[in-house]
């Protein structure tokens, strides 16, 4: 069975050739390229990998994570991303995923109410379009819904049963001022100690379309590597949603220096211990290349 | 202080929960109400703010220190009509932990999945779940598996679907039931299928530990707790 990072990011420095944003963790001259991450996914005997697009959403900022794609065809599935308040937001995906590796786009807002108690009518949401352009081209959703946003995730899920949907790091949904980036430059979540994400995203399990990313894990504990204190959020996790549909990633490259690509392989062996052989690799590719249909190497 | 009658409490020792159907009523039915909605509505921008910064659960909301908000809230921890069976099962050493003044949205999934709250070592933990509303079948009502708060029974495990869980019954009910339950004991809410939210009050109790309870814990209430029985009930006195 393959094993499978199901979430990174590559990108490379700033160019005509390969625009993108650039921020203070992500100046123009910084440079994390698709060489780097092989090297590592080598060392460490990760056969494929999901690249996320980052640092910008026209056509032209996907222009590296296009490059990867096609370089290594049967290594990388891309995710895309689509730019907020986009007039024609199926155009866009389209042309992105034409025969480029790119499987889905990833989002975190859905354009409803913002209460809970106000009257839900799911076609009003901004997000409608896109949802329904997924479900008729086959696209996979990969969230990080915000945490105003989170309500509103299941009268989409159950509009469109056939997306396949995908929630990053743990289903967490980060707060409004609560991200920040560390000194390591690896991004921080302050989340509470009781799991609020219980309530809302973890009850999405009765979805089979549902699965989720077992990744991030850095950004929301308290404690280093192996980030013990998370161990009850992986069996949650996994007493919800089930061996099947849970997939491990790094969000690479954040992780490179601390606490480094190799220890994060076996983040999931340190938190879920109890798992057999064959449980561990489904949730370290199996899965991945099952829900994503990875090609066959 | 009304007794439990020996079938209930044969039911309470057998199935680990009792239905007291217009345990609130009359004027003090709508004392609740009107409180309830009038501190709701009051505290609703505050918990959509926190839901925004990732502080607050999106899915209910409780309102803050009920307690110190109206009288009734304090009077229905003693209410007549359940509070007879709380001091019976606890050999009356009783002690409140705290009350959770409830609105649960209408939602496709219920907010929460079947659990039990406390383990069998845990001193005798109970419940009270009032409905302030009328909570329809589908309406987000409560549902309890009678009997799983015996050790030895089960095992359960955490269905996918709500009414797949094996064995339980559901609770609908009028504005004004109490449902008492051992939390011990596997129990829900059920989907809310409805448009109407689910206002409740669940109020915790237990037999009382030294030191639970801190009496700053509700100092902030004395006045309204003259009683022994209700300076005990709320640990005021340690």
């Amino acid at each position: 069975m393959p094993r499978i990072d199901a979430h990174l990011h590559v990108f490379t420095k700033a160019s005509s050739e390969f625009p993108r944003e650039i921020s203070d963790v992500w100046p123009a001259e910084r440079e994390e390229p698709v060489e780097k991450l092989l090297g590592e996914m080598e060392k460490h005997q990760i056969d494929q990998a999901v690249l996320v697009q980052m640092a910008g959403a026209s056509i032209e900022n996907h222009r590296y994570l296009l490059r990867c794609l096609k370089e290594y065809p049967n290594r990388f599935l891309g995710i895309g991303l689509v730019p907020e308040g986009h007039p024609n937001p199926t155009d866009h995906m389209a042309e992105l995923t034409d025969n480029t590796g790119i499987i889905g786009f990833r989002f975190s807002t859905f354009g409803g109410p913002r209460d809970i108690f106000a009257k839900m009518d799911v076609r009003e949401f901004a997000a409608y379009p896109i949802w329904k352009c997924a479900a008729e081209r086959d696209y996979v959703l990969w969230l990080y819904p915000n945490a105003i946003n989170a309500h509103l995730l299941p009268y989409l899920v159950q509009e469109f049963p056939q997306v396949r949907v995908v929630l990053n790091h743990l289903a967490v949904c980060p707060g409004n001022g609560k991200f920040s980036w560390d000194e390591f430059g690896r991004p921080q979540i302050q989340v509470t100690g009781y799991n609020l994400t219980m309530h809302t995203t973890y009850r999405l399990a009765r979805f089979e379309n549902v699965n989720v990313h077992l990744s991030g894990q850095y950004a929301f504990s308290q404690e280093e590597f192996p980030y013990k204190d998370l161990a009850g959020w992986h069996r949650g996790l996994l007493s919800g949603f089930g061996v099947k549909r849970l997939m491990w990633a790094t969000d690479f490259p954040w992780i490179l220096e601390e606490p480094g690509y190799g220890k994060l392989t076996t983040v999931i062996e340190e938190l879920l211990p109890d798992l057999s052989e064959a449980e561990l690799a489904d949730i370290m590719g199996g899965n991945a290349k099952r829900i994503l249909r990875f090609p066959n190497l | 202080m009304i007794l439990p009658t020996p079938a209930e409490k044969k039911q309470w020792e057998e199935e680990g929960y009792l239905v007291f159907e217009n345990a609130i009523q009359g004027e003090d039915l709508k004392r609740l109400q009107t409180a309830f909605d009038h501190w709701a509505d009051a505290c609703k921008e505050e918990w959509l703010d926190r839901v925004e910064a990732g502080d607050a659960v999106a899915t209910f909301y409780d309102i803050p220190n009920p307690l110190e908000k109206d009288p009734i809230f304090i009077d229905i921890i003693d209410y007549p009509s359940y509070y007879g069976a709380l001091m019976e099962f606890t050999d009356h050493d009783l002690i409140l932990l705290g009350p959770q003044v409830r609105t649960v949205a209408p939602w496709p999934v219920s907010y929460t999945g079947w659990h039990p709250d406390v383990g069998y070592d845990n001193p005798l933990h109970i419940k009270v779940q009032i409905y302030v509303n009328d909570v329809e079948q589908g309406g987000g009502e409560f549902g309890f598996v009678p009997g799983s708060h015996k050790p030895g029974s089960g095992p359960y495990t955490r269905p996918m679907r709500q009414e797949s869980m094996t064995g339980h019954k559901t609770f609908p009910g009028k504005a004004g039931t109490a449902i008492m339950f051992n939390s011990c004991g596997w129990h829900v809410s059920m989907d809310n299928h409805s448009d109407t939210p689910r206002k409740s009050i669940i109020l915790i109790y237990e037999k009382r530990t030294p030191g639970r309870i801190g009496p700053q814990q509700y100092a902030s209430i004395s006045e309204y707790c003259q009683t022994p029985e209700r300076r005990k009930l709320f640990s005021l006195d340690g």
